[in-house]
């Protein structure tokens, strides 16, 4: 309490130690500053017309060691020294006179805000380990496939978006998960696992159709109570011919880019995996010839532009004539701005070469 | 987002304005939810001043539509805006949502 009139200091004690606080006491701002330094309270009340330093001056010197909510008190009633107070650092204000009634309830409801901070820092905790279990989806290491350049470039959003691709050798070639999970943080992160595990799961049955349907039916169960959903793209390529079979459930934004720089967008064969019962997806065939490659970008790009068309082109100029896949998959994250991006933003590019050595 | 309704001779036009997101998705189904309770499961959700919707979004309208049906009605989207008949486009949910031009031709053929 720093108060240079000895009896409002004594009716403020008086207050303060009958709402159970442990009061200590300063008439003057030096002397109130080191008593914070010493006793680090949880509240400082400060008079803002001390003897010695101007309160504002003492709470811009409190605030840059002490975190305690800080109460100034004043008879000068103005708006300004209102404000003013607040910007050096104070949490509330009060002017004299006032009633121990109010003062009490102000000082209540400061607390109360602070209990309330424990929930946004578990919300904070919450993102931090939706976050490290989304990195943990992700590819590991990098896969080779003979005559093919593969790249994935992923770049989080702060609320977790709930993208992540998948993919591993299989016997002719490779097999390609890329999904989105409804909603953001921790449950979208959680639905993202279990799709990954369950599309790996599925990986050494031969018939894509088969595979694709034990996946969704054990992906729906698991969404269902969750009334979530997640759009999947499954492929899997055989790299000596360049075939990819497919199955999109509400994606739609996996484009084929053929060598002389055309592009055609796949559309979704159905819904999400987990949004409509009863729902089918047709099994889908495209053939990478040698330059072409197959492009499967997230929503989270999308939403910079305006239409499916003018994201369509913009991923074709993005994608030809790079270098590499590495390249290509770089340069459709930085369609989408990584300061105004409010969503994951994800790209794989998996291109045929064209100087492909003939066996 | 606000939402607001009415009731029509053989439905209830629920209209959402705003972001359909995250934030006002789980609103939404609250909103429907009550009107449904309150006795009326044909609904027609107005999207006329609805010019973005996220996947929260359309899982609302989805939820929406499992309780309308589960309370023997059925829910209609109309005056969809070019974004959000983008999302439902692209995810195959176009097939599902039935959308009409406007609200009063959502259920004038049955």
């Amino acid at each position: 309490m720093i108060e240079d009139d000895p009896d409002i200091r004594g009716l403020l004690v008086h207050v303060l130690a009958k709402q159970g606080f442990e009061v200590t006491q300063a008439g003057a701002g030096l002397p109130g500053i080191e008593e914070v330094r010493r006793a680090r309270p949880d509240l400082v009340t400060l008079d803002l017309n001390l003897p010695d330093l101007d309160g504002l001056e003492v709470c811009r010197l409190l605030r840059e060691f002490s975190d305690a909510f800080i109460v100034m008190l004043t008879a000068r009633t103005d708006e300004l020294d209102k404000l003013a107070g607040l910007d050096n650092g104070a949490d509330d204000y009060i002017s004299k006179p006032f009633s121990p009634k109010e003062l009490q309830s102000r000082i209540n409801a400061l607390f109360r805000r602070r209990q309330s901070r424990p929930v946004d820092s578990a919300v904070a905790n919450d993102l931090e380990r939706a976050t490290e279990v989304q990195q943990s989806l992700l590819p590991k290491e990098d896969v080779r496939v003979d005559g093919y350049d593969l790249a994935g470039a992923f770049r989080p959003s702060r609320n977790v978006g709930g993208d992540f691709y998948d993919w591993y050798r299989s016997p002719d070639g490779l097999h390609l998960t890329f999904a989105d999970a409804m909603g953001k943080g921790m449950g979208a992160a959680l639905i993202a696992a279990t799709v990954r595990a369950v599309m790996r799961s599925t990986s050494r049955r031969e018939d894509l159709d088969g595979a694709f349907t034990a996946a969704s039916t054990a992906i729906a169960t698991d969404l269902d109570s969750s009334s979530s959903f997640v759009t999947l793209f499954h492929a899997r390529l055989d790299a000596a011919s360049g075939t990819v079979n497919y199955v999109d459930a509400g994606h739609g934004l996996a484009l084929h880019v053929q060598a002389g720089g055309t592009v055609r967008r796949l559309p979704s064969g159905g819904p999400p995996v987990g949004a409509w019962a009863g729902s089918t997806w047709p099994q889908s065939t495209l053939t990478l010839a040698p330059g072409d490659a197959l492009v499967v970008v997230s929503d989270g790009v999308l939403d910079v532009f305006d239409s499916v068309e003018a994201f369509t082109e913009a991923v074709l100029l993005a994608t030809h004539g790079q270098k590499s896949a590495r390249a290509a998959s770089d340069a459709i994250l930085s369609l989408a701005p990584a300061d105004t991006a409010e969503d994951d933003v994800t790209a794989v590019v998996v291109r045929r070469l064209r100087d492909q050595a003939v066996a | 987002m606000e939402f607001s309704y009415e009731i029509k001779d053989s439905y209830a036009e629920v209209k959402a304005n705003g972001r359909l997101n995250m934030v006002s998705a789980p609103k939404l189904r609250e909103f429907v939810t009550d009107v449904i309770a309150g006795g009326s499961s044909r609904i027609v959700v107005n999207l006329e001043n609805t010019a973005f919707m996220d996947s929260s979004g359309l899982g609302a309208l989805i939820g929406c539509l499992k309780a309308a049906r589960q309370a023997g009605g059925d829910l209609r989207i109309a005056a969809v805006q070019p974004q959000v008949k983008m999302v439902l486009e692209l995810t195959s949910m176009d097939r599902v949502l039935t959308s009409y031009a406007s609200a009063e031709e959502a259920f004038s053929h049955d």
